[in-house]
């Protein structure tokens, strides 16, 4: 009787140790938090790359004439070396408008963010686009 | 047998601990990660970046809008086209809510925050201006901007001659153009003279000179057979942001 019980208490120690463990284990990505600086830092660096291709109109325009090699090469000037990035484009009723894909690699990158930005063509035939850039630091 | 079932019961409640105290664990772990989510979101450079693109796309919308309305475009292009990027914006929820409003101008000389005056006086002018209010409201953030966009293409004529021989006269063009009310370069610039109803330009047969002096400022001369005593020139200039303005002038004799 004596010798069940102190197995009890140990099945029991186990259990709340496992319990203890497993809460640990599940929690700990999430207190891995992002890098709020490196992340700030490339959110930065992307918008402001968008804003200095759309403050001369060039974004706009390499949008409506779907040159999106150009679009790509202008990307990869501005951007750093380092930094990954995939930029999708939408109309007006977000409907894809890309017809291939902007991007400099398929590697994985770290700390990712995401920069919604709008864009609206300077022509007298005005055209509207959301455009989505995915940056990560190359890992 | 009472202190047996007490004693027996003790594991039971050191579970129900642990359990406690993982819950508080995972519960502590999500609070601080929904913190920093939100820390990340209101970044204050990302902010000003956000408002930047809503003025520059504002201001494309009021530029292409007068490109498109002296073009032969209705005024109410300007008010659909404001309407069509206030929805777009007013959709994002990227830092909070978003909220643009815009007015245009209706004091004279505009009408539907247009106007458009090809005159006869040496002095043409293509312009559109709105007025923007931009809110943004999150749980930890209220931020309010107002700003107005003026886009206006000024064009201004000046026209001398002389009489050279019987009806052929040397006329002299400055021909000047500015944005904002900075010099500002053409993309084009076409200039008529006028005999009787007709406007006619001038060409190489016309001993036609035109120097572009690189700072808004263009200059153009030419020879041509004008019957009448007043001489009238009319010059349509399109600038580099495809707006279009025009006006005539009345060429003083020298």
């Amino acid at each position: 009787m004596l010798d069940n019980k102190g197995q009890i208490r140990i099945i029991e120690a186990f259990l709340a140790i496992s319990v203890m463990f497993s809460a640990l284990v599940l929690t700990a990505p999430m207190s891995s938090t992002p890098d709020l600086e490196r992340q700030g830092t490339l959110r930065k660096i992307g918008t402001q790359v968008l804003v200095k291709l759309d403050n001369n109109g060039t974004l706009g325009k390499l949008i409506e004439s779907g040159n999106w090699t150009a679009l790509r090469q202008s990307m990869d000037l501005l951007l750093p070396a380092g930094v990954v990035y995939n930029l999708t484009v939408y109309d007006e009723n977000m409907q894809g408008v890309n017809t291939q894909e902007v991007n400099n690699s398929n590697q994985q990158g770290s700390e990712a963010v995401v920069i919604q930005y709008l864009c609206v063509t300077q022509s007298s035939d005005i055209h509207f686009y959301t455009i989505k850039l995915q940056l990560a630091w190359l890992k | 047998m009472e202190k047996m079932d007490k004693k027996q019961s003790s594991g039971q409640v050191i579970l129900i601990a642990v359990l406690a105290m993982a819950l508080i664990l995972l519960s502590t772990q999500i609070y601080v990660f929904e913190v920093n989510m939100s820390t990340v979101n209101l970044d204050s450079t990302s902010l000003n970046d956000y408002f930047f693109a809503i003025k520059t796309g504002s201001r494309n919308v009021v530029t292409g809008s007068i490109a498109n309305v002296s073009w032969s475009g209705s005024n109410a292009v300007l008010v659909a086209n404001l309407d069509r990027w206030v929805t777009l914006v007013n959709r994002q929820n990227q830092f909070g809510r978003s909220t643009l409003n815009y007015t245009v101008e209706e004091t004279t000389p505009y009408s539907s925050g247009i106007w458009l005056s090809w005159g006869t006086n040496s002095f043409g002018v293509s312009s559109a201006f709105a007025h923007f209010t931009f809110n943004l409201s999150d749980r930890e953030v209220d931020a309010d901007l107002s700003y107005f966009i003026n886009v206006t293409t000024t064009l201004i004529v000046e026209g001398t001659y002389k009489t050279i021989l019987a009806d052929e006269r040397q006329v002299n063009v400055t021909v000047n153009l500015s944005n904002e009310g900075k010099p500002a370069l053409a993309s084009q610039v076409t200039l008529y003279y006028r005999i009787l109803d007709s406007w006619l330009a001038p060409n190489a047969s016309n001993n036609y000179v035109f120097t572009d002096y690189g700072n808004g400022t263009y200059f153009a001369s030419f020879l041509a057979d004008i019957p009448s005593q007043t001489v009238e020139v009319s010059v349509l200039v399109r600038d580099q942001r495809q707006i279009l303005v025009q006006a005539n002038a009345t060429c003083s004799q020298i």
